[in-house]
């Protein structure tokens, strides 16, 4: 799967571009999020942040995406702000989007991060050079359980017949989950170290999504998967999975599940999820964000959202919230380091990212050989004439070149002309016009139908 | 699948179901807003595929960050009908400028322009726009009865098989275009390598490794794909065109009556027939791509015909069939597509982006989790065909004049919307930068015969191939026997070697 930057929400939906068509087409039929934001602002209560951004450090579909879409959704429903954005940075446990939060958002007071535990340990896993230390905390907002479930037709009731698995050959129970050193994988280990195995041979495979680890599960690639009950719940309850363990101190009352306690193995684990911001706030951006999160958790319907999601409100904010957050990293540091070891271990989780590429560069450098010893079978095509090629270049070089210092509409002005000469047109003059008509009526069309800002350069004034 | 048995409706389990499914999809595709985009994307197909130089996947490519906006199922209702619009423009554009507007047009080309020149261009065009009807109405209709079977095979598909699948694309994608540009099968692999070296670049996403980023910053999130298919097909082809554009050929104005006559009716729906049944199969194997089957319907159509000696001169089924291929091959691909994830043309490459950018991934859970756009978008080709039909046939005149806008107006537009298209994507001028670098390359592949679409394939199919290994071989415990080991995959791996030393083996044998 191509791990691309997944924006969503109003105000990336019109970073859009496309043919000019196109673009009248969606402008006139209209783009709802935005319209319904913008109407649903009671006029009484003015909003606190003039837009916010939510960052879902991993791929849609997973814990934190979800947890960021009913912020969104409770944000916007009460208009605490005027736009609220989801985007999703994935990869690396969240920590590409941590570093991106840290470094190219410094300083801004209209951008959260949904972050846990799973991102501590991420940080520790993959010596991360960026620490959570860096960040600006805000609140914890939800606590959940992970449970252990395996596929319907598995031989494996209960969390003992696996535990017998374990100690048969640890290698051959493998266990799906979130990526490398996030609360799943944790979890994994500390259930087979309460089991007697060494933690260094959990069979650990990283997903980088929580939809894809269930995917896997339900397939019965690997034998146990764990996640929390949201991200099992609609399959646990049309039967395709069988939850079999729940990381609880007890059992919970609204499900019946068996904790991992009362089956022997002494784990307990809560996954928490919280929101961060960028550092370098000063304190009344700090504690505008902290008002809007305030909030939002203190009404009926997040509570409603919660209990919908078997989460449960675990919210904590100021100085309490960051006394909690040194806590949880110097423990979760502890396991972490334990699941490691104190050798390279953690090389053999790694080993095989530059298998591929060298595969690839060695195969490209065998082909480019061949290619270019041997001689082609097609001819050189005699009839092709270069000095079309250059003007188009040529328009080409100028337009990177023109585009920020200039703007785009001269930019892209010389690269038509170039462009149109290069196909034999002779008429400078109109074909100047031209494309300055069609280049202005492009940056009007992506500058304000379309909300995308193209470079206005020196003679226009961008907004 | 034992696994769905119980309590869980999977579509497509029994016909019944299928029906249900397909009916509950009309009812998706059928709202007048659906309806709207459904026209708004064969419309703006037909154009693109009629314009010399663009495609469907470079017009959808463009059209990606346009997916934000809307409901995934009015996008992908919108990309299939562009998708289906191109095939039939692109036959427009054969017949008369005898210039494929699309690669899977070649063949329609050969007898179609000389159909025209003599004077019977409309009879050319009919047929070509019936078949694509007939065709793709057939191809649509094997595409609702095959891809539940699909997925239930799918389901049984750990990371090992979705590996040795990706490979047995590359190697088919790669090794068969040779048939299409006669060049070494080595072009195709080079092309191949290059689409897989660009998707490498970024951060590793298992291990957050940055890989071949040179310490630049701006390759940490990987070069967007639709830098990549942008530069490629548009960039390149401008350059490309530029170095040839004073040996553009004339076109043939339509002349003569767009009905055809009895006789050729006759000659023509045997032909639609045959070609559908080529198509359909060869696109919907995870191998062919839309451009084999036309080759091969019209080297079946003209081993069949009364008078072997028409072809060459003007033959209708010369036209028919390849044109039936296409678009029953073009259904046939959103088999693998949407049942297993996997592309084999470059603009179901570019839909696998624009699915993954919902955090939607196809494959065989896409048609329980989203049964909604699945089959509303199964059911909106049946549409998108009817809507066709009537917009190639009597609005013909109208794309013909599409013909007419002059190449340095054309191509300058292309530009510009590509420029800005590749600056919007980040706003950043970098990206603009690589757009040329990337078309720089096109220009030079396009130069010397190497095809463009496994690169497409390799840049967006490469990161899912090589995650997948990685987590088969963890959950093997490290032993990359597990590819041979699981039948399917194996199975899947033999049919990749088969394909690579095919053609060898069988000289050898011609040989003896």
């Amino acid at each position: 799967m191509t791990e691309g930057r997944y924006v969503e929400g109003a105000a990336r939906v019109q970073r859009f571009l496309a043919s000019v068509a196109v673009a009248v087409l969606v402008s006139s039929i209209g783009v709802p999020g935005v319209a319904a934001a913008q109407r649903n602002l009671p006029a009484a209560e003015q909003p606190a942040l003039p837009g916010l951004t939510i960052i879902a450090p991993a791929a849609p579909g997973g814990g934190w995406d979800q947890l960021a879409r009913e912020m969104q959704r409770e944000i916007e429903r009460q208009a605490l702000t005027a736009m609220v954005q989801v985007e999703n940075v994935p990869g690396a446990a969240g920590t590409i989007g941590l570093a991106q939060l840290i470094n190219g958002r410094r300083g801004d007071g209209g951008a959260l991060l949904v972050n846990g535990l799973v991102m501590l340990g991420a940080i520790l896993w993959n010596q991360s050079p960026v620490s959570i230390t860096q960040v600006t905390p805000i609140a914890r907002l939800t606590g959940e359980y992970e449970i252990v479930a395996v596929p319907a037709a598995s031989s494996h009731r209960d969390m003992q017949s696996l535990v017998r698995a374990l100690r048969t050959n640890p290698a051959a129970v493998s266990w799906g989950g979130g990526s490398a050193g996030g609360t799943d994988h944790i979890l994994a280990g500390l259930i087979v170290a309460a089991a007697g195995v060494d933690p260094r041979r959990t069979n650990y495979i990283a997903f980088s999504g929580g939809g894809e680890a269930v995917t896997a599960l339900i397939g019965g690639q690997v034998t146990a998967g764990i996640s929390g009950y949201s991200e099992f719940a609609q399959h646990i309850e049309s039967g395709r999975l069988r939850a079999i363990g729940i990381s609880a101190p007890r059992r919970l009352a609204d499900r019946d599940v068996p904790s991992l306690i009362e089956q022997g193995l002494d784990v307990e684990l809560e996954n928490w999820r919280a929101v961060v911001a960028p550092p370098g706030l000063n304190d009344a951006q700090k504690q505008a964000l902290t008002a809007v999160v305030e909030r939002m958790a203190h009404s009926e319907s997040w509570r409603a959202t919660l209990t919908r999601l078997g989460w449960t409100d675990s919210y904590l904010a100021g100085p309490a919230f960051d006394q909690f957050l040194d806590a949880e990293r110097v423990r979760v540091g502890r396991i972490v380091a334990r699941l490691r070891g104190s050798s390279g271990d953690a090389n053999a989780a790694r080993a095989g990212e530059w298998l591929f590429p060298v595969l690839v560069l060695g195969a490209s450098a065998f082909v480019l050989t061949v290619l270019f010893v041997r001689p082609s079978a097609a001819t050189r095509d005699r009839r092709a004439t270069s000095a079309p090629v250059v003007r188009v270049a040529l328009g080409l070089v100028s337009f990177a070149a023109l585009l920020n210092p200039a703007g785009f509409v001269a930019a892209g002005t010389v690269l038509f002309a170039c462009t149109a000469s290069a196909f034999g047109s002779r008429r400078w003059l109109r074909d100047a016009l031209l494309g300055i008509t069609l280049c202005a009526t492009v940056y009007i069309t992506f500058t304000y139908g379309l909300g995308v800002p193209l470079p206005p350069g020196l003679f226009l004034t961008g907004r | 699948m034992f696994l769905f048995h119980q309590g869980c409706s999977l579509p497509g389990v029994d016909d019944v179901e299928t029906l249900t499914a397909l009916a509950s999809g009309f009812a998706v595709a059928l709202t007048p807003q659906n309806l709207l985009w459904s026209l708004a994307g064969v419309t703006l197909g037909t154009a693109i595929g009629v314009l010399p130089g663009i495609g469907p996947a470079l017009t959808v490519a463009l059209l990606l960050p346009v997916t934000y906006s809307l409901d995934p199922t009015a996008a992908f209702i919108m990309f299939a009908g562009i998708y289906y619009g191109g095939m039939y423009g692109g036959s427009t554009t054969s017949i008369l400028l005898n210039t494929p507007g699309e690669s899977a047009s070649v063949m329609s080309a050969v007898e179609g322009n000389l159909m025209a020149r003599a004077g019977r261009g409309g009879a050319a065009l009919a047929t070509a726009a019936i078949g694509s009807f007939v065709a793709g109405t057939l191809g649509t209709a094997a595409l609702t009865v095959c891809a539940p079977v699909v997925v239930e095979v799918a389901l049984r598909f750990g990371p090992a098989e979705y590996f040795a699948l990706a490979v047995l694309a590359f190697v088919a994608v790669s090794a068969m275009v040779h048939v299409h540009y006669g060049e070494s099968r080595l072009n195709g692999f080079a092309s191949l390598l290059f689409g897989l070296l660009l998707g490498v670049i970024g951060i590793d996403p298992l291990t957050g490794v940055p890989r071949l980023t040179f310490g630049i910053p701006q390759l940490l999130d990987g070069i967007d794909v639709v830098v990549v298919a942008v530069g490629l097909f548009a960039v390149g082809e401008v350059l490309y065109r530029a170095s040839r554009y004073h040996l553009d050929p004339e076109i043939v104005m339509l002349r003569g009556s767009l009905w055809m006559t009895r006789e050729e009716w006759a000659r023509s729906w045997k032909a639609w027939l045959r070609g559908a049944a080529i198509g359909f199969p060869l696109g919907a194997l995870p191998a062919g791509g839309a451009e084999i089957p036309t080759f091969l319907s019209y080297a079946v159509e003209r081993r069949l015909a009364r008078d072997p000696g028409e072809f060459g001169r003007g033959a209708i089924e010369g036209v028919a069939g390849p044109e039936a291929a296409n678009n029953a091959a073009a259904a046939g691909t959103l088999v693998p597509l949407l049942a297993l994830g996997l592309p084999t043309t470059a603009t179901a490459a570019i839909m696998l982006a624009a699915f993954q950018q919902y955090g939607l991934q196809p494959g065989p859970l896409l048609f329980q989790h989203e049964p909604r756009l699945v089959w509303g978008l199964i059911a909106s080709l049946y549409v998108g065909n009817v809507m066709l039909l009537v917009l190639n046939l009597p609005l013909v005149g109208l794309w013909v004049r599409l013909l007419t806008i002059p190449r340095p107006v054309l191509y300058g537009a292309i530009l510009i919307l590509a420029s800005a298209g590749a600056y919007s994507v980040n706003r950043s001028a970098f990206d603009v930068g690589l757009l040329y670098a990337i078309g720089g390359v096109g220009y030079l592949m396009r130069c010397r015969s190497i095809p463009l679409a496994p690169a497409i394939i390799g840049v967006i199919l490469g990161p899912m191939a090589e995650q997948q290994l990685r987590r088969a071989l963890a959950i093997a415990e490290g032993s990359p026997m597990v590819l041979v080991t699981r039948p399917i995959s194996s199975a899947l791996l033999a049919a990749a070697l088969l394909l690579l030393a095919g053609p060898r083996i069988v000289g050898w044998w011609r040989r003896r």
